[in-house]
């Protein structure tokens, strides 16, 4: 948060700062009256005289300071929130994305591409965002922490918020409302690209078309996999899952080429799929996939060759 | 109720406390069932609305924090500074109910109420 | 007065004498009797080492979050494993230690401070310690087998709702708290009582120490607080138990009403932990400097405000779940306003500081840590009331450090500096500097190292509530730091520990009002006999131990009134709330095994419902309710309340025999926390109504309003009966009371029986929706109290038979008029709510 690559950040970052000088300064004050005050040995002083002394203390130490601090912080707030409510804009219109929380990993639409994709988000540098949270079992935060505040994710209703990125880079998301057993990993990377590249990156999951698996394959996707999952690249998918929140499991229409595997608990590297696929339960323990220590490492092979074909 | 009734340390804020619920309670139903534009910014009827509530507040706080004010007793005997301490503080209470008013109200000028 | 050394031996006679008398009605039991005790030094003592207990529990649970944190990926503790260790430590703290331990020290001073025998209703005491205990215990429980709560303290629905958190988990923490609560609102009634009506003759509402005044506004923050939380709790368990959907948005509720409730509770909650520490440091500072306190109505003002404050904040823990800003900002706005009063009382200690001549002792070096680091905290809280800087670290550890700040600062500091004050009067011996400062030294640096470099890990992006995180995003030092410090704050308690220990055996004596305090406690033997004093002095002053240094001697002479004991009574006198002029002497309920009999039947209820044998749970309910009816029984002309009325000619009657009795009191207060639970529950049925996201109603109102007429009427009858039979009762003026009191039962049957048909014959289907859940809770309510309004208003009618109520002893039909008004009230608000008021824009 204090690295920002978004105006919303910066702004708060710059807010942080001013906050924190002030307040060590009011701090260390206080703290030096209070131990000056415990060292004095003051001669008595007569009562009425004691009470005008004390006025002037509380009423400019305990009201005044008080009063102007937070009427100071107050006018500096206000504008500041502002600007990160959905207000129309003119010139370029926000980009609108779609995040829904499950438990305990992310699904991510991009409406007006009509691409659909899972724990990881692209998204254009320079351009506003839009980004519409919601949730299909408990409540959960979206939060990019490089890029701005945070929003609820809360089932039944849908938030949003207005975010802004700089510069093209990867940010690390991770859900800030606590959503049960594996709360923790529970993490999106978001990749910031410049507007080409984004387009590029669109384009591509738009025209894809995946590869037919062998009928092995198929029958194996189907009886362990489909039940939760789909593939949404695999045009006449084994799954048609048309209700979105029925979704239990990510789409893996492009699950080779995210850089991260079940919410960000294993990097995509070489064989990460075949070891996600037989150990799961050992990276993320009680995550809602069940166990496949049922299936011969065989079958498991032929499921993740195929699965590592999933990228456009 | 009299300027130096023992109710008087409660009545400003629980005055303040009605207004608060008021306005909150007022907000979120009217967003629900009829939002202005965002487009109008805060100049919207329901604006108007709550900023004319938090004005009737806060003159009633006024008012009361007045009226206690001027009833403190400057008499020495204990009946005296008893009551001295009740108007006193009550005037205080209401003056801080006034001021939180004041200072919760603000934001009804430059925010438009339902985004 | 007289010359107190006169003839020092046959005054040592008379005092041990004046002593024996009164130890006699005042004295514990001991053995298994034990159980029976209901004085209050013994009960505050019982709730201070139980808090202290639980203090450590809560302590060690936090060093398990500490060793798994200090690396990244460690595998100390798995997912669930932590997910209840981070639950339990922050339910064990709030709800098992700092309030209860509290509430025990107000319950130990309060009745000393304000030169007082006893607390008003010591058996409520007692059931109210015995409820904390056993409901600790039964939370406590649930870590040993494993199924402790594991959904944030918090309890978020819907993760905590049947579906996602399937097993005990939950219930425990619903149900172990609830019952824990009772004894949260039982000690805010008599607290608000005993500081109204149970004060030394003449010491009026400007001269009360300021302690009760913190303690007068803590206590009614209690009784408004907690109700909104005691109400979402019974929800969300029934929603558990029997699947009413009250936070279920398919079926019309809305997850976002938990929250409501439970802020609406948990924000005061902050304020109700802070204010009596505040409390605290406002007692013994102005001892230390040797004047007193600056500006007592300023600190007065403040308190209040913040009193009142602390309930419009509640939001700001919900800023990030997408309510309208404007909304957002009149919380962000009144977040920043409760930093004024707090500023009010620093600097008038800064001020008391700088006029006095302070004295460095042990409790002294705790408000210095207590000033840096509350000072710390409530900045960091101003800075989060600015709602964009919160959406950035809601939820993260900068939080975290934040809360820590405030609470171990605002409370934990302030009540150590209390324990070393007050320990002289728990043990006739002065506290050791030596050890004393190891203990805070080590908690101070153990502190600062662990939570100061959190706000930094937060800033990092760090979020709450994980149990462990890679390595490689800044995260590992910081963390291992905070795990050092943590173990080091450890060691500084643990020193504390061994100091009070070593304190209780080797300590030296303490001697007459060792700190030369201004305050009545100090007049009291060292340790405090149960009665406190032989004689109750009338104080015309703030400061009557500074103003009259012989008080303890002339107390302890028998010098002042109601030093007679004869008569076998307990006793302390009954004044005027403003004016403290004496109304009556009120005769106190002796040692009883009732509340601990009542307290160990809702354990056994409790434990009946975890299991869900429900028919054993209404067994069990239905045990405790003759108990409590037996409990009532002895009461007001009973010969066991009160063995002998008379009193002497000069002296002003029993209570029992005005109308204006402390009973009449705490069933006012009792009533105002119920009509908080119940404003809980209208909040929730038009919150659902104008934003739960699927609300949905039935096609017309399962009420019918010509039953719900015919059913009102009956209770309006029974009230306004009632009423003239109170007032002819005041006039002395009333034959056949007896008959009336039964006829009024009829009528009130008559009411109940209407209910029980009303709700029997309303097409209700509370699984499906949630407006006939919530219809149905509303009912219930109403039936429940119409039941209770029948068995009280019966139970008059049988003591007028036995002839302990009647025109000598005619004060307890008043209060059954109490809760008969209020039960009609209640009762015409839900007819209006649910029949007139959609009536208006008809959208059945």
């Amino acid at each position: 948060m204090l690295d920002p690559y978004g105006p919303a950040a910066e702004a708060v970052a710059w807010t942080w700062w001013a906050m924190f000088g002030f307040s060590a300064v009011v701090l260390v004050g206080v703290v030096a009256l209070w131990l000056i005050g415990m060292r004095r040995s003051p001669a008595a002083i007569p009562e009425e005289k004691a009470a005008i002394y004390n006025r002037r203390w509380i009423v400019w130490g305990g009201i005044v300071l008080p009063c102007v601090s937070i009427v100071l912080l107050l006018s500096f707030g206000i504008p500041q929130g502002k600007r990160m409510l959905p207000l129309p804009v003119e010139g370029e219109q926000p980009l609108k994305v779609e995040v829904i929380g499950h438990q305990w990993w992310w699904e991510v639409r991009y409406p007006e591409s009509g691409v659909v994709t899972a724990n990881q988000m692209n998204l254009p540098a320079g351009r506003p965002l839009d980004i519409h949270v919601t949730s299909a079992d408990v409540i959960h935060s979206f939060w990019i922490p490089r890029l701005g505040g945070k929003i609820d994710m809360i089932p039944g209703r849908t938030n949003v918020i207005r975010l802004e990125a700089d510069r093209p880079a990867t940010h690390r998301g991770q859900c800030s409302e606590f959503c049960g057993m594996q709360h923790t990993h529970m993490i999106l990377y978001s990749e910031v690209q410049t507007a080409e590249d984004f387009a590029d990156w669109i384009r591509a999951r738009q025209q894809w078309q995946a590869p037919e698996p062998d009928a092995t394959t198929r029958d194996l996707f189907q009886r362990e996999c489909a039940a939760c999952h789909q593939v949404s690249s695999l045009k006449g998918s084994p799954v048609q899952t048309t209700d979105e929140t029925l979704l239990i499991g990510p789409d893996l229409g492009d699950v080779a080429s995210r850089s991260h595997l079940g919410a960000g608990v294993l990097r995509n590297e070489a064989g990460a799929i075949r070891r996600w696929l037989s150990e799961h339960q050992r990276l993320k323990p009680e995550n809602r996939m069940p166990s496949l220590d049922h299936l011969e490492d065989r079958e498991l092979d032929v499921l993740a060759d195929w699965l590592e074909t999933l990228t456009p | 109720m009299r300027p130096a009734h023992p109710l008087q340390l409660i009545a400003g804020l629980a005055v303040w406390s009605l207004w608060f619920i008021a306005i909150y309670g007022g907000l979120s139903v009217a967003c629900q069932i009829a939002p202005p534009e965002a487009e109008a910014g805060a100049l919207n009827r329901l604006n108007l609305m709550l900023g004319l509530l938090t004005l009737a507040t806060l003159a009633f706080l006024l008012w009361n924090a007045r009226r206690c004010w001027q009833a403190i007793n400057q008499g020495d005997s204990e009946e005296a500074r008893r009551q001295r301490f009740l108007a006193t503080l009550g005037a205080g209470l209401h003056l801080v109910g006034a001021i939180a008013t004041l200072f919760v109200g603000i934001p009804i000028l430059v925010m438009p109420p339902c985004l | 007065m007289t010359d107190i050394t006169a003839n020092p031996q046959s005054d040592q006679a008379e005092q041990d004498r004046l002593h024996q008398d009164l130890d006699e009605i005042w004295g514990n039991p001991r053995g298994w009797r034990a159980l029976s005790i209901v004085n209050h030094t013994t009960i505050g003592v019982r709730f201070l080492v139980t808090g202290l207990f639980f203090f450590v529990i809560g302590l060690l649970l936090a060093m398990l979050i500490r060793t798994q944190l200090a690396i990244p990926g460690n595998t100390f503790l798995g997912p669930d494993e932590y997910n209840q260790v981070f639950t339990m430590h922050g339910t064990v703290m709030m709800f098992l230690f700092a309030v209860p331990i509290l509430e025990g020290l107000a319950i130990y001073l309060l009745p000393k401070m304000l030169g007082a025998r006893d607390m008003l209703f010591p058996r409520l005491s007692a059931l109210g310690y015995w409820s904390y205990l056993f409901g600790g215990l039964i939370l406590l429980s649930s870590l040993l087998l494993d199924v402790a709560p594991n959904a944030g303290w918090f309890m978020y629905t819907p993760l905590s709702d049947r579906v996602y958190s399937p097993g005990l988990n939950s219930d425990f923490w619903l149900i172990g708290i609830t019952f824990v609560e009772i004894s949260a609102i039982s000690a805010g009634v008599e607290i608000v009582v005993s500081i109204l009506r149970a004060r030394a003759p003449g010491m009026g509402l400007h001269q009360m120490p300021v302690f009760a005044w913190y303690m007068l506004v803590v206590a009614m923050m209690i009784l408004i607080g907690f109700p909104p939380m005691i109400l979402a709790s019974l929800m969300l368990e029934i929603s558990r138990a029997a699947d009413l959907p009250f936070f279920d948005v398919a079926r019309g509720g809305d997850p976002i009403l938990w929250q409501h409730l439970f802020w609406l509770f948990g924000h005061p909650e902050v304020y109700i932990i802070f204010l009596p520490a505040a409390g605290i440091v406002s007692t013994i500072l102005p001892v230390f400097c040797g004047r007193p306190l600056v500006g007592y109505r300023w600190v007065v003002l403040g308190v209040l405000t913040t009193g009142f404050i602390s309930f419009g904040l509640w939001v700001h823990h919900m800023f990030t779940i997408g309510i309208p800003q404007l909304a957002q900002l009149f919380f962000s706005a009144a977040s920043m306003l409760v930093a004024v009063p707090t500023g009010i009382q620093v600097f008038s200690w800064i001020a008391t500081l700088w006029l006095g001549k302070p004295r460095f002792e042990l409790p002294m070096l705790w408000l210095v840590g207590f000033i840096v680091i509350f000072v710390a905290g409530g900045l960091t809280g101003v800075m989060l009331s600015l709602v964009p800087f919160d959406w950035q670290v809601h939820d993260t550890y900068f939080v975290v450090a934040h809360f820590h700040y405030v609470l171990v600062g605002g409370m934990f500091f302030p009540l150590m500096a209390g324990i070393y004050y007050w320990l002289p009067h728990f043990s006739g011996r002065m506290p050791s500097m030596t050890l004393g400062r190891w203990g805070f030294w080590l908690t101070f640096i153990g502190f600062n190292l662990t939570f100061l470099i959190m706000h930094w890990t937060g800033l990092m992006g760090m979020p709450r509530r994980v149990y462990t995180y890679e390595s490689g995003l800044g995260w590992d030092l910081p963390n291992l730091i905070s795990s050092i410090g943590g173990f080091i704050m450890a060691f500084g308690v643990a020193t504390f520990l061994l100091d009070l220990f070593l304190h209780f055996r080797f300590g030296e004596k303490a001697g007459e009002n060792p700190w030369k305090a201004d305050t009545l406690e100090w007049a009291t033997q060292l340790p405090p006999t149960a009665y406190n004093f032989v004689s109750l002095p009338d104080v015309t002053t703030r400061h009557p131990l500074w103003d009259q240094p012989h008080l303890p001697k002339a107390i302890a002479n028998g010098e002042y009134g109601l030093s007679v004991s004869g008569h076998g009574r307990r006793e302390t006198w009954g004044v005027d709330p403003v004016t403290g002029r004496i109304r009556h002497i009120i005769h106190l309920p002796g040692n009883s095994m009732w509340p601990f009999v009542l307290s160990a039947l809702l354990a056994v209820v409790c434990i009946c419902l975890l299991v869900s044998a429900y028919t054993l749970a209404g067994l069990g309910t239905m045990a405790a309710l003759v108990v409590c009816l037996r409990w009532s029984w002895e009461n007001g002309a009973h010969p066991k309340a009160a063995p002998d009325a008379h009193t002497k000619p000069d002296e002003p009657p029993l209570h029992s025999r005005t109308f204006d009795g402390p009973g009449l009191w705490g069933m006012g207060t009792t009533l105002i926390s119920n009509g908080s639970l119940y404003l809980s529950l209208l909040f929730g049925w038009f919150y659902l109504w104008s934003v739960s996201p699927n609300w949905q109603i039935p096609a017309q109102n399962p009420l019918n309003h010509g039953f719900m007429l015919a059913a009102l009427l009956p209770a309006l009858a029974t009230t306004v009966w009632l009423r003239r039979v109170v007032r002819q009762l005041k006039q002395k003026n009333i034959s056949r009371l007896g008959l009336h009191l039964w006829s009024i039962t009829v009528l009130g049957l008559l009411h109940t029986l209407l209910l029980v048909m009303l709700i029997f014959e309303a097409p209700l289907k509370p699984t499906e929706t949630t407006h006939d859940a919530v219809l149905l809770v509303m009912l219930g309510y109403s039936l429940l109290h119409a039941v209770v309004g029948v068995l009280a208003a019966g139970l008059q009618a049988l003591r007028v038979h036995w002839g302990y109520v009647g025109i000598s002893a005619p004060y307890e039909p008043k209060i059954v008029l109490q809760w008969w008004v209020y039960t009609t009230t209640v009762f015409v608000i839900t007819y209006t709510a649910t029949v007139l008021f959609p009536l208006t824009w008809k959208p059945y």
